[in-house]
């Protein structure tokens, strides 16, 4: 089902203007990230099934299992991201952003709780400026705040990261407010590392400043 | 056939027949041409170049030749049968059957025309006639199967079963012992199941159970044997092996619903209405805990003792049955308990259940006194419940609290908005449960059900246009509106009560005649089955569909269609279509930021109408081009507004047409009677007019409608002038015999039984008003006193112990009328605007009255709902914001002035 990273013409240059949600979680596991940005890398390439479905079990309670599935986001189901955003993030998305992320094949996914759409990641695919490498941009991801702590953000980040590797693609990065401890450390105990701090990427808020989280893996020199 | 011609010819005449048969229509029509250079005036060959052209959709042509040929060669059966063929294609069948007739005359035992002739009579119930056909083809061809069974399915529906049964019994005793083969034990098993059947319509319940049992080998279909089997025995009062075989099926399927109302029966146990004695929902009780603990997936076996359990032990059971559901999140959960409050008490009971869970889940995340931790959606499953049943109490105000608290709580879930677009619905807000109904839909494009859910509400919202844009996106492309009436899913219903409401005439019969044709579609659509259904030994359900056929238009989609359009016509009577000066009238009535409103839409809509005829124009003349060949076009409709429905000579007379349908298949309907008291009324129909009155004093005399018929019918009876012709005087002495027979009436001046009536109905605000607008109508100098009595009334207050705030009486729809009557019966506007702003009082979300919290006022939250929806995009999903103000965890207002 994976594709191999293979070079096609895109547009290697990538702007992004902004942001992040900073704590929003009372509760200990703390999964409400949300990122923005700016180019169009298009790329269809990434074609697992739409339909595709990923289920886990979980327990709740005493012997309830609640399954956790992850469905792919199409123009049928896009108002479910939509409500998610609207309900998570200060921000209204453009119509970019939910450009980029249909673009994004299986890279962009709705987490569903026994039947509910309660979380999603988004990402956008873009290319690198040397070697036309892809690397995986971290739009949002987010859990409704009734549905934390139950595994379903780690459930989200770990597809794409799976898918990363089942790829090729060595690079995943996100924007997180630099007091956004919480963020941070969640992803922090997915490999992702500080790279860099924009001054200033933030109007409005303070601190206005991010840290630009990056997990690198060791490309494989394998090819399919 | 083809016999006067040499034999070069009457070979090319074959090959007429052959391609006829084979659709290779153009070959046809050339060796036609052949004869005709040749014979020019021979007749069948005429014919069949006539019915050759029929089939290429050339009808006028095909009708002068047919009708030529036959006049050519009168005593051809060729000629006679191709006559009926075009006939019946054209679905004339009457026609088809003379023309049938007359072909065999000629020639009597032509199988294939007695196999038409007979499906023609099956479809027009020319049933004795049918028994005839049948008989003849069985004795023409004895050894076709279909024969017998078509012979014995003839006196069936003839209402002779036991001549059906010997029918079929000398079939059966045609065949080998050995018979069926593999291949055919379906058709066979089929066929006794179908004998059996007769055999209980015939009453022989014994001789209908000895032979399912001597037969059960060769029925395959085990199931249907075994609840034919116990159907029988419950007949027959052998109540114990009834038991037995009900406790059998349910074995196989404990979720069927019949079968647990058998063992019931079978058991003693089982009421009509419901009612049981203390001792008997013991006994209950205790049968179903065992068949509980027999059956432990089974979800009927839980919901059953709801019904017949009453105070703790409903309580304790509803408890145990509620709290599963809403923790694996059924959506359904609530239309599933909808028929218990119907039962008194049980609503105050699930009321405080479910109160109570709530109470206990929003704060520790547990059932009260449970330990384990529900799931999060718990709680949002058990909001969205208390919605619906404070919905259904009429407490709008605390069920859209609870909504808008569950969608806070998971904005994603579709349901939630679906079910507040409803609770606004009831509330009387049309507009914004268009508007919510439309924010469901744009979250699951590829979902029919909301998308329709969706058109209904727009369509109640008055909004047509659009609710045909939504509506469209789920028809194949093309032709859309056609496809749209092809479908038959009855939209054209609420359509054309839209109109109705927006008072466009035309367009609205135009939609009722629609819904009209869907049923003569419908009826159509039996043909195909007549043969099929006896090839295929699918009998029972043959017999079944021709029964639903025959009470078909007692649906009732077909009774407000046709109730609908007996009003238009009505109106059309009352008020011929208007000119320009009285339309202007009517505009200065209104307000005038009404006025301006309407001039607005009135030009948007011209301005979509003309923008969409153009879109169309150049559609077709792209894609006519390369189309208009193969496709079958459908002529373009040459009154797409109704406007020459409105020109009807006589409406009157046109609604009688629907009126005589309403009085043949919905005669219990009130709805009825009530139009034919109104039809016949205004056409001077004085003895009609009285029978409908008759009808709804036997379906209810104390109705507010029956009575101000009654009333009215004697009034106007009373106003008249002395008889003068016998005819008249005729009249005039059925009515004095009538009236001593009316109780209501008996020895009583029609003030004093108007009296009488609200003596006896003091209470309700809908009798009330029956007799205030019927006061006013016998005395006109009582009409303030009739105002008064009405304004006079009180709402009180329904006596139950909600738990959240007391329950009025009065109903939305009944205040509207009542608003109605002030203003357009009573013609005191004053006291409509009193009663206006009253009702405005107790329905906030009413957009009738102008409640506060109705989209019509600008202070409402869904003010602005109302204004998105006028922008007709039908795809304005960005409007979601709309679903209650957002606001995570309080958190975010900081970050509401940044920038993207």
């Amino acid at each position: 089902m994976s594709c191999s990273s293979q070079s096609r013409g895109l547009c290697a240059e990538i702007s992004w203007e902004f942001k992040n949600v900073s704590r929003l979680f009372s509760t200990a596991t703390p999964l409400h990230l949300c990122f923005s940005g700016g180019a169009v890398p298009s790329d269809s390439e990434a074609t697992l099934s739409p339909f595709s479905q990923i289920q886990t079990l979980f327990r709740m309670g005493a012997g309830r299992e609640v399954s956790i599935s992850l469905d792919g986001v199409r123009d049928k189901n896009l108002m479910q991201l939509k409500k998610l955003n609207i309900a998570l993030f200060p921000v209204r998305y453009n119509e970019k952003y939910y450009a980029d992320a249909l673009a994004s094949g299986e890279f962009t996914k709705l987490a569903y709780y026994s039947d509910i759409c309660v979380g999603a990641i988004a990402c956008r695919l873009e290319k690198k400026e040397n070697g036309g490498q892809i690397r995986v941009y971290i739009m949002t991801l987010g859990v409704l705040a009734p549905y934390r702590g139950l595994g379903i953000g780690t459930k989200l980040l770990n597809h794409v990261l799976d898918l990363c590797s089942k790829q090729n693609i060595s690079e995943v990065y996100l924007h997180v407010q630099t007091n956004n401890e919480d963020a941070i450390n969640f992803y922090k105990k997915f490999g992702f590392e500080i790279t860099e701090t924009i001054q200033n990427y933030y109007t409005n808020i303070s601190p206005p400043d991010c840290y630009v989280l990056t997990r690198h893996t060791v490309q494989s020199p394998t090819k399919k | 056939m083809g016999a006067s011609l040499p034999p070069k010819e009457a070979n090319l005449f074959k090959l007429i027949v052959k391609s006829y048969e084979t659709k290779q229509y153009k070959k046809g029509l050339k060796a036609a041409d052949a004869i005709l250079k040749k014979f020019p005036d021979h007749g069948e060959t005429l014919s069949m170049k006539g019915l050759t052209l029929n089939c290429m959709d050339r009808k006028s042509e095909a009708y002068e030749l047919v009708r030529q040929g036959l006049k050519n060669d009168l005593k051809s059966h060729v000629c006679w049968h191709v006559f009926g063929l075009l006939y019946r294609s054209d679905r004339e069948y009457r026609e088809a059957i003379k023309c049938y007739r007359n072909a065999l005359k000629i020639d009597p035992d032509n199988i294939e025309i007695l196999r038409d002739l007979s499906l023609l009579q099956a479809q027009m119930r020319d049933l004795s006639g049918f028994v005839e056909t049948r008989q003849q083809l069985l004795t023409l061809k004895p050894n076709h199967r279909m024969n017998w069974i078509g012979f014995s399915v003839a006196h069936h529906l003839n209402s002779n079963a036991s001549k059906a049964v010997e029918i079929l019994e000398a079939y059966e005793g045609t065949l080998e012992d050995d018979y069926p083969p593999e291949n055919e034990r379906c058709e066979h098993g089929e066929m006794l199941l179908y004998k059996i059947s007769l055999l209980e319509e015939c009453g022989l319940l014994e001789s209908a159970l000895e032979e399912l049992r001597k037969k059960e080998s060769k029925i395959v279909d085990k199931l249907e044997y075994k609840e034919q089997e116990v159907s029988l025995l419950v007949k027959l009062g052998r109540l114990e092996e009834g038991e037995v075989l009900y406790q059998a099926l349910l074995s196989m399927n404990p979720d069927n619903y019949r079968y647990y109302e058998g063992l019931q029966k079978c058991v003693g146990l089982y009421s009509v209405n419901g009612q049981y004695s203390p001792d008997e929902i013991d006994r209950l009780d205790s049968l179903y805990k065992s068949l509980g603990q027999q059956y432990k997936w089974s979800s009927a076996v839980k919901r059953i003792p709801l019904d017949f359990l009453q105070g703790d032990k409903f309580r304790a059971a509803a408890d145990n049955y509620i709290r599963p559901l809403l923790t694996k999140g059924v959506p359904s959960l609530f239309s599933d308990l909808s028929s218990l409050y119907n039962h008194p008490g049980k609503a105050d009971i699930l009321e405080q259940l479910i109160l109570e869970l709530e109470h206990s889940i929003r704060p520790a995340g547990q059932y009260p006194g449970r330990v384990e931790k529900e799931p999060p959606s718990t709680l949002m499953w058990t909001l969205f419940l208390l919605a619906q049943h404070y919905d259904r109490r009429g407490q709008y105000e605390v069920a859209l609290s609870k909504i808008d608290e569950a969608i806070e709580h998971t904005p994603t879930v579709i349901d939630l908005y679906s079910v507040k677009s409803r609770i606004l619905k009831h509330a009387g807000d049309f507009a914004a449960a268009a508007a919510f109904a439309d924010e469901a839909r744009c979250m699951d494009l590829a979902d029919r059900y909301v998308n329709s859910e969706c058109v209904k509400r727009m369509l109640q919202a008055d909004q047509v246009a659009l609710a045909e844009k939504t509506a469209v996106l789920f028809t194949k492309d093309g032709d859309q509106h056609n496809n749209l009436h092809d479908m038959q899913c009855m939209y054209e219903l609420a359509s054309g009560e839209s109109y109705f409401r927006q008072g466009d005439l035309g367009r609205a019969l135009k939609k009722f005649l629609a819904v009209e044709k869907h049923y003569a579609d419908i009826t159509e659509d039996q043909f195909d089955f007549h043969s099929y259904c006896l090839r295929k030994m699918t009998l029972r359900t043959y017999v079944e569909m021709l029964k639903f056929q025959d009470r078909l238009h007692s649906h009732v989609y077909f009774e407000k269609a046709a109730a609908g359009a007996i009003r238009c016509y009505i109106k059309l009577h009352d008020s011929p279509p208007k000119s320009t000066t009285e339309e202007d009238d009517e505009m200065s009535k209104l307000l005038p930021s009404q006025k301006k409103k309407m001039r607005q839409k009135q030009r948007k809509a011209e301005a979509r109408a003309k923008k969409e005829a153009e879109e169309k124009n150049e559609e077709l003349n792209a894609g006519g081009a390369s189309k208009s060949g193969k496709r079958h076009v459908k002529p373009v409709d040459p009154d797409p507004h109704g406007e020459k429905l409105l020109q009807v000579e006589d409406p009157l007379s046109e609604a009688t047409k629907y009126l005589k349908l309403l009085q043949k298949n919905s005669p219990d309907s009130l709805e009825t009677h009530l139009l034919a008291f109104e039809c016949y009324t205004r056409r001077n129909k004085i003895l009609l007019a009285l029978q409908a009155v008759k009808r709804l004093l036997k379906l209810d005399a104390e109705h507010p409608d029956s009575h101000r018929c009654l009333i009215k019918l004697f009034h106007k009876v009373g106003s008249m002038n002395a008889p003068v012709t016998d005819g008249e005087k005729l009249i005039w002495s059925v009515l004095e015999a009538e009236r001593s027979t009316i109780s209501q009436l008996h020895e009583k001046s029609l003030v004093e039984a108007n009296n009488a009536f609200l003596e006896n109905h003091k209470d309700s605000l809908m009798h009330k008003a029956a007799f205030a607008e019927i006061l006013s109508i016998l005395d006109l100098n009582r009409k303030s006193e009739a105002v008064k009595l009405v304004e006079e009334s009180t709402n009180n207050f329904v006596p139950s112990n909600g738990a959240l705030g007391p329950i009025r009486e009065w109903t939305l729809k009944d205040c509207i009328a009542v608003h109605k009557l002030l203003g357009t019966i009573l013609h005191d506007q004053d006291a409509a605007l009193r009663w206006k702003s009253r009702c405005a009082e107790y329905f906030p979300y009413s957009t009738y009255f102008e409640g506060s919290c109705s989209s019509v006022s600008p202070n409402s939250v869904y003010s602005q709902l109302s204004k998105n929806s006028e922008h007709e995009s039908s795809n304005h999903s960005t409007g979601s914001q709309n679903a209650g103000p957002i606001k995570s965890n309080g958190k975010l207002d900081a970050f509401k002035d940044l920038t993207i």
